[in-house]
């Protein structure tokens, strides 16, 4: 950095003047309006945690009701409710966003940036996350739980055998979940490839920073399938098309599919970012670096690509073919390879450093004595003719909570001791922590040992109760005492970091040596993060230049000029992480909780049958995103503007690629992987479903093909043309209207399939074909919306940014593109049946 | 972005390749099949394409180098170990009855 002189009272000032700029509106009202990250984090991270305890509750109902044999405690319509919430509970309310909370708080710091990409994206998907949790948690409270399992296995959750909305409460209030889970994983992904500090080319990002990237992705990818899945099972409930009902060309195993194309990938999106916070507190707990830095990484890549090519283990009693067995069973043990890769570089690590026994540390010994017995006993899982016999007993339920619990509470319990001098500038006096490690681990062990073992001598998972005489009790009695205990040492857990969070000691900055920039900032960090945007020059900026912090405080790094008074962040290259472009981050405001309250309001209305309510509340989703963007996008051009160091950068939304244009690249992703879901849907009926052929195809007329292949065309050129219009200073108007009348088009085609085929309840051909003509329907009329959104900014006066036209052109690719897969789809078996 | 999509290619390829071989066998066991086709053969056939594209793959990152070391580094890793996931996943078309 510079070598200025340091004057005195410098960084004094900087601080004041960045706190005026970042800070929170004041009082109760700043809760809702803040969209700091640090606050948004410490909220999501309490609710998170919140969810744990309630699903920590419901597993001692399911252990007290286990623990003798006909036990009177809970009938079989109660156990059924309370282990499918539990299950859902802790995989969807507690386990993701957990490390999306860890996620919003430490990645600004430890990028050496600011804020997230997107702080509001964030403010909506937290709030989207606690309405429908709450609504899920509200509707067990008076006893409408969804009782079938945690994945919702039709036709037990079809409307014949779960009448009642307990299915329905389950498939929108996850929806809503998964739709929060992937505005979150937008934001995360922008932020990492865009927004560091400067110098900090891919190879010097913190190991986190390349997990949580990963799983970002992995999570576009993964929800997707399952929202699908959701669609169809609910549609199938309210409306009675009939995805998976055998009889009219349905078939259950779709939904299988559909699952665990999402349920396997998410078992790894779950445990994913808890490596990344072991590879993270190890070297430090070690007093070294990561070993083998560049093989984690691509062990973490290959396993997240991997994880998408393991569905089928999970479906292989349904009677698959041996190959297809073959296959799944080959690839599933490939795992191993990536898995092994990071422990043996966590181990290396351990080896070449000096160990200290702190607390973090002790948890993840924790989790290394656990996880390995979780992934030898999945090995074992893949294994075809093992999976069989211990198929739905309580062996895999031992399975899965070693992996669960070994490998992605424990590491998080550690990460929050390791964070938390960093998040409340805090440290623990007491040793309550050692003994609740002592209570948990151990009882641990206990309880899911015995659990293993009764799974072996074959008591069923999911069955409320068993009978005497079997040599079960003593095994469950064990398991369900030990597991009290258990559950005693998580409240001491969560007790001594209240504690220590509220009346801790004061400390001194980075007390546990660590090199990466999160400890650079001041303790705790303020609502600014870095006074300065730091310059890094190596992986581990706090061992290369111990007085980084000092100097970031003094604003010898970017952006140190708070005379344009707004909230500003440094863009970088992605790969070399030089500076590129000034981002400014937007202010206080209540608009992202009025979105979910809005998107929350139209996803679970129809719980109630109030559709004329969800619709109305879509209308309002439209119209607040829209006063969003447009209060947002800025209103005269800058040109260049000072950075610092002599940069002279362009402000973000002036330039072509602006950071919504990046965000909706990967919105996008995860609406391609929804579209492909879908064809492969339609595929899957095609060819495997039983009673297809359906009694006629739709044969398709001129007309509508012409329509399509023209709108598609026009859909594609129009903002095109707008964009460059834009950029050379020209008249805009015909290309929009062009882009209109191609999405209108579009649309008219589309109809054109629902006109011919108007009952999609009658067989699962038609409802498909509902379902893709809906697909090209809903993004014309997304298309349409958004320009006119362009149009009314021209007409307006407020001028048009290349950046916003080159936006809805993406948007418009896909609507043409899918557009036109989609009704080919539709067209095609008609066209040569 | 290019290094970042350097990264995730080889695997991708690998998945798209694992899934077609899946759905290519699920056609053969289907109706849709037609019966004069050997099914063997063409999914040895699909598997030998899936192979060949993997270890173009490979051939590509290697031609083509990045000019981050580190990005080289890791697709070089990556590609080759998506190639010997690509054998190793498609052996089972080799021993193992197809529709059964
Ligand atoms: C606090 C200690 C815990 C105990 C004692 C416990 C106990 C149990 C038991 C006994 C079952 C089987 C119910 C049955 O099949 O009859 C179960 C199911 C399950 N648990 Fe836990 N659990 C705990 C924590 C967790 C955590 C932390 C997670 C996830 C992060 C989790 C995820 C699941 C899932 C996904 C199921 C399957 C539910 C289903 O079959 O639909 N559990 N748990
Ligand atoms: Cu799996």
């Amino acid at each position: 950095m510079t070598q200025k002189p340091p004057r005195r009272g410098t960084a004094l000032r900087l601080h004041r003047q960045l706190e005026r700029i970042w800070s929170p509106d004041p009082r109760f009202r700043g809760w809702l309006t803040t969209n700091n990250n640090n606050d948004v984090g410490r909220l999501f991270l309490a609710v998170a945690t919140l969810f744990f305890v309630i699903g920590g509750l419901l597993a001692m109902l399911i252990r007290a009701q286990l623990a003798t044999p006909g036990s009177a405690f809970m009938g079989p319509e109660a156990y059924n409710q309370v282990f499918t919430m539990h299950g859902t509970v802790m995989m969807f309310l507690f386990a993701i966003p957990f490390f999306e909370a860890l996620a919003v708080l430490l990645l600004p710091g430890m990028l050496g940036t600011r804020d997230l990409a997107f702080p509001r994206l964030g403010v909506y998907g937290l709030w989207v996350y606690i309405f429908g949790g709450s609504a899920v948690i509200v509707a067990m409270l008076m006893g409408l739980s969804p009782d079938g399992g945690w994945f919702m296995y039709p036709p037990l959750s079809s409307a014949a055998f779960s009448p009642g909305i307990g299915a329905d409460v389950w498939l929108l209030g996850i929806t809503s979940i998964e739709v929060s889970a992937i505005a979150t994983a937008v934001e995360i992904v922008v932020t990492v490839l865009r927004y560091r500090a400067a110098g900090m080319s891919l190879s010097r990002m913190p190991i986190f920073a390349w997990y949580i990237l990963v799983v970002a992705v992995m999570i576009l990818t993964a929800f997707p399938p399952m929202i699908l899945g959701s669609l169809l099972l609910e549609t199938e409930r309210a409306l009675g098309w009939p995805f998976f009902q055998v009889e009219n060309g349905g078939d259950p195993l779709l939904w299988q599919h559909l699952f665990w194309l999402f349920g396997h990938p998410e078992v790894y999106i779950i445990f994913l970012p808890a490596a990344g916070m072991i590879a993270t507190i190890l070297p430090v707990m070690a007093r070294t670096t990561l070993l083998g830095y560049g093989w984690v990484v691509a062990a973490a890549v290959s396993l997240a690509v991997l994880s998408f090519g393991l569905w089928v283990h999970h479906m292989f009693t349904t009677g698959i073919p041996h190959l297809g067995l073959a296959f799944f069973s080959a690839a599933s043990t490939l795992v191993a390879v990536p898995t092994s890769i990071m422990i043996f570089s966590w181990i290396g690590t351990l080896w070449k450093g000096r160990v200290q026994m702190k607390l973090p540390m002790l948890w993840l010994l924790g989790f290394f004595a656990t996880f390995v017995i979780g992934g030898l006993t999945g090995v074992m899982l893949a294994i075809v003719p093992f999976n069989w016999q211990v198929h739905d007993t309580h062996f895999v339920v031992a399975h899965l909570h070693y992996v669960l619990i070994g490998g992605y509470v424990f590491p998080m319990i550690a990460a929050v001791y390791y964070f938390q001098p960093l998040l409340t500038g805090r440290f623990h006096y007491f040793r309550l922590g050692a003994v609740a490690f002592w209570l948990v681990v151990p009882a641990f062990h206990i309880t899911f040992l015995a659990v293993h073992v009764v799974g072996l001598l074959g008591q069923r998972r999911r069955t409320w109760t068993y009978d005497e005489g079997q040599g079960w009790e003593l095994l469950n009695l064990i398991a369900s005492t030990a597991s009290f205990v258990m559950a005693i040492g998580f409240a001491l857990v969560i007790l001594d970091i209240g504690i220590t969070t509220f009346s801790g000691l004061r400390g001194k900055r980075n007390p546990w040596g660590a090199t990466t920039l999160e400890w650079a900032a001041p303790m705790p960090s303020p609502a600014y993060g870095f006074a300065s945007i730091p310059i890094v020059r190596g992986r581990y900026p706090l061992t290369d230049d111990p007085d980084l912090p000092q100097r970031i405080a003094r604003g010898e790094g970017y952006l140190a000029d708070t005379s344009r008074n707004r909230r500003e962040a440094l863009i970088v290259t992605t790969t070399t992480g030089k500076p590129l472009q000034v981002a400014v981050m937007p202010g206080n405001s209540a608009l992202p909780i009025l979105l979910a309250v809005v998107t929350s309001t139209s996803f679970l209305a129809p719980l109630v049958q109030a559709y004329w309510l969800s619709a109305l509340a879509l209308v309002g989703v439209v119209i607040v995103a829209l006063v969003w963007v447009w209060t947002t996008a800025p209103r005269q051009s800058e040109g260049l503007v000072d950075a610092g160091h002599g940069a002279r950068l362009p402000v973000a939304a002036e330039s072509p690629d602006p950071p919504g244009w990046w965000g909706s690249l990967f919105l996008l992703v995860a609406d391609g992987v929804h579209f492909g879901s879908l064809m492969f849907g339609y595929a899957f009926l095609w060819t495997v479903a039983p009673n297809w052929p359906p009694p006629s195809y739709l044969v398709p007329t001129l007309l509508p093909v012409l329509l399509a292949l023209g709108g598609a065309a026009a859909l594609a050129a129009g903002p095109r043309l707008a964009a460059r219009a834009v950029a050379t200073g020209h008249r805009t108007a015909l290309a929009l209207v062009l882009s209109l009348f191609g999405a209108l088009s579009l649309a008219t085609a589309a109809a054109s399939v629902m006109l011919a085929r108007q009952d999609p309840a009658g067989h699962a051909y038609d409802a498909a074909l509902w379902l893709l003509a809906g697909h090209v329907g809903f993004h014309a009329a997304l298309a349409v919306i958004m320009l006119g959104y362009l149009a009314l900014r021209r007409i307006s006066g407020h001028g048009l940014r290349v950046g916003e036209a080159r936006i809805v052109s993406l948007w418009a690719d896909f609507t043409a593109a899918t557009g036109l897969v989609a009704l080919a789809a539709a067209w095609l078996p008609g066209t040569f049946a | 972005m290019t290094n970042i999509l350097r990264l995730a290619l080889p695997f991708t390829i690998w998945l798209i390749g694992f899934s077609a071989i899946y759905a290519l066998q699920g056609l053969t066991c289907s109706r849709h099949w037609p019966e004069e086709l050997e099914p063997r053969l063409a999914l040895i056939g699909g598997a030998a394409v899936f192979v060949v594209i993997q270890g173009l793959a490979l051939a590509a990152l290697l031609a083509l180098q990045s000019q981050s070391r580190f990005v080289q580094t890791a697709a070089t890793i990556l590609g080759t170990a998506a190639l010997a996931a690509a054998l190793w996943t498609v052996l089972p078309v080799l021993t193992i009855t197809v529709c059964g």
